[in-house]
């Protein structure tokens, strides 16, 4: 995906370039994400979607394993399922730019709007009191990893007789299992941080936030 | 619990990667029974190569090969050509006549160099999805244009829509590949 300017980088090498690009692009949104004002649900949004994005494309050497899945799920939780389809539709099209736009685009964005409504629907399954639980958002990501290969694997529909359609999602397996698996990271990792500045920016945290303005 | 999640699920990631070549070589294993029967697919070819493994390079219309530009050829094993069907309603190239083959990758490069060039193959090497082929006889996809986004060399194994790249691709007695342009 990367073509160094005379210097032939090796997978291995690539992988770790991204990766610092990955931390570079990460640290100052975490710093931007937590100082923003509460009550600007928006802006998180822009912010997690630009780290969806670019998460994705510089992940893009390691086959199936993305950040967008948990992150949809998260912002389902969090945002509601309309603000999520919107979400996941924007980041598949974005980074599919990079990666590579076509009919699979549809499916991808299809595919993460389940996710992101998924989230939205067990938003109070997935909290914990005032924190997130992480094994049950990990659990949810596990699975969601299989369903939206498969619901992607759809758009094979197009090249592919009916009849072939469950040998073509048995030769996926492996790589449905990598994508599970790598949800399951994101989750143990990323769901905490990202669950306390979502809750921030909540739009339910801006009317607790406003009478006490008020009072000083 | 919730702190031995982070480092446990980072070792079952590494674990799941590199045990995925081996998951999939039994997967594709799996797959490859469900290719139908290899019978039917050797229709048009020359019944001495009935139980025996073959491919086809088909070209499209607009970028014939200039070597097999009516009918389909058909070559033997030794090198030898048998005839030429004009009946299959494409032009190209078969060569066929080969036995013990299990690499689709390897079956192809050794029965393309049969040919003495006039179908020798070309293709890239990417590390997650192996080798992508992208010249076939002298046709690059890159030279075939029209009403389309793009077109590529697609695979097929007995009559059907390959479900693994050529890489990938475990071949059976009397198996029959075949490569054709597609478009998107």
């Amino acid at each position: 995906m990367l073509d160094a300017h005379a210097v032939v980088l090796s997978p291995i090498e690539a992988l770790f370039l991204n990766l610092s690009l990955l931390c570079i692009v990460a640290w100052p949104m975490w710093i931007a994400g937590k100082s923003l004002r509460p009550g600007n649900d928006l802006a998180m949004l822009a912010l997690l979607a630009l780290f969806a994005t670019s998460g994705r494309i510089l992940l893009d050497p390691l086959p199936n394993i993305q950040p967008v899945t948990v992150v949809v799920l998260l912002v389902g939780a969090h945002y509601g399922a309309s603000r999520s389809v919107a979400f996941a539709s924007v980041v598949a099209i974005s980074s599919n730019l990079v990666l590579g736009h076509g009919i699979w685009t549809l499916y991808q964005a299809l595919a993460w709007s389940l996710v992101g409504i998924t989230g939205s629907s067990l938003s109070r399954i997935f909290r914990n009191g005032n924190a997130i639980s992480i094994r049950r958002v990990g659990a949810v990501a596990f699975v969601a990893g299989f369903a939206f290969d498969w619901v992607v694997s759809i758009s094979a529909l197009h090249s592919i007789p009916l009849e072939s359609f469950p040998v073509y999602l048995m030769v996926g397996l492996p790589f449905d299992l990598v994508h599970a698996t790598g949800n399951l990271v994101f989750a143990a990792w990323l769901s905490g941080p990202l669950s306390e500045i979502m809750t921030r920016q909540s739009p339910q945290s801006k009317a607790v936030v406003e009478p006490v303005k008020n009072a000083s | 619990m919730s702190d031995l999640i982070k480092p446990a699920s980072i070792i079952l990631l590494v674990i799941v990667v590199v045990s995925v070549p081996f998951l999939q070589d039994s997967v594709n294993d799996e797959a490859a029974k469900f290719v139908s029967d290899s019978e039917s697919s050797h229709d048009g070819l020359p019944t001495q190569w009935d139980g025996k493994q073959a491919i086809c390079i088909f070209f499209p219309e607009s970028n014939t090969h200039p070597e097999f530009s009516t009918g389909v050829t058909m070559i033997d094993s030794d090198g030898e050509t048998i005839g030429v069907n004009d009946a299959l309603n494409s032009t190209g190239a078969c060569v066929g006549g080969f036995e013990g083959h299990e690499q689709g990758m390897d079956f192809m490069m050794d029965a393309t160099r049969v040919a003495g060039g006039l179908l020798s193959v070309g293709y890239t090497m990417d590390p997650n999805w192996g080798p992508f082929v992208h010249t076939i006889g002298g046709l690059n996809v890159d030279e075939v244009q029209g009403d389309f986004s793009g077109a590529y060399w697609s695979l097929s194994h007995n009559g059907e829509y390959s479900m693994v790249g050529i890489g990938d691709l475990i071949m059976s007695q009397g198996d029959v590949i075949s490569w054709e342009i597609a478009t998107w």
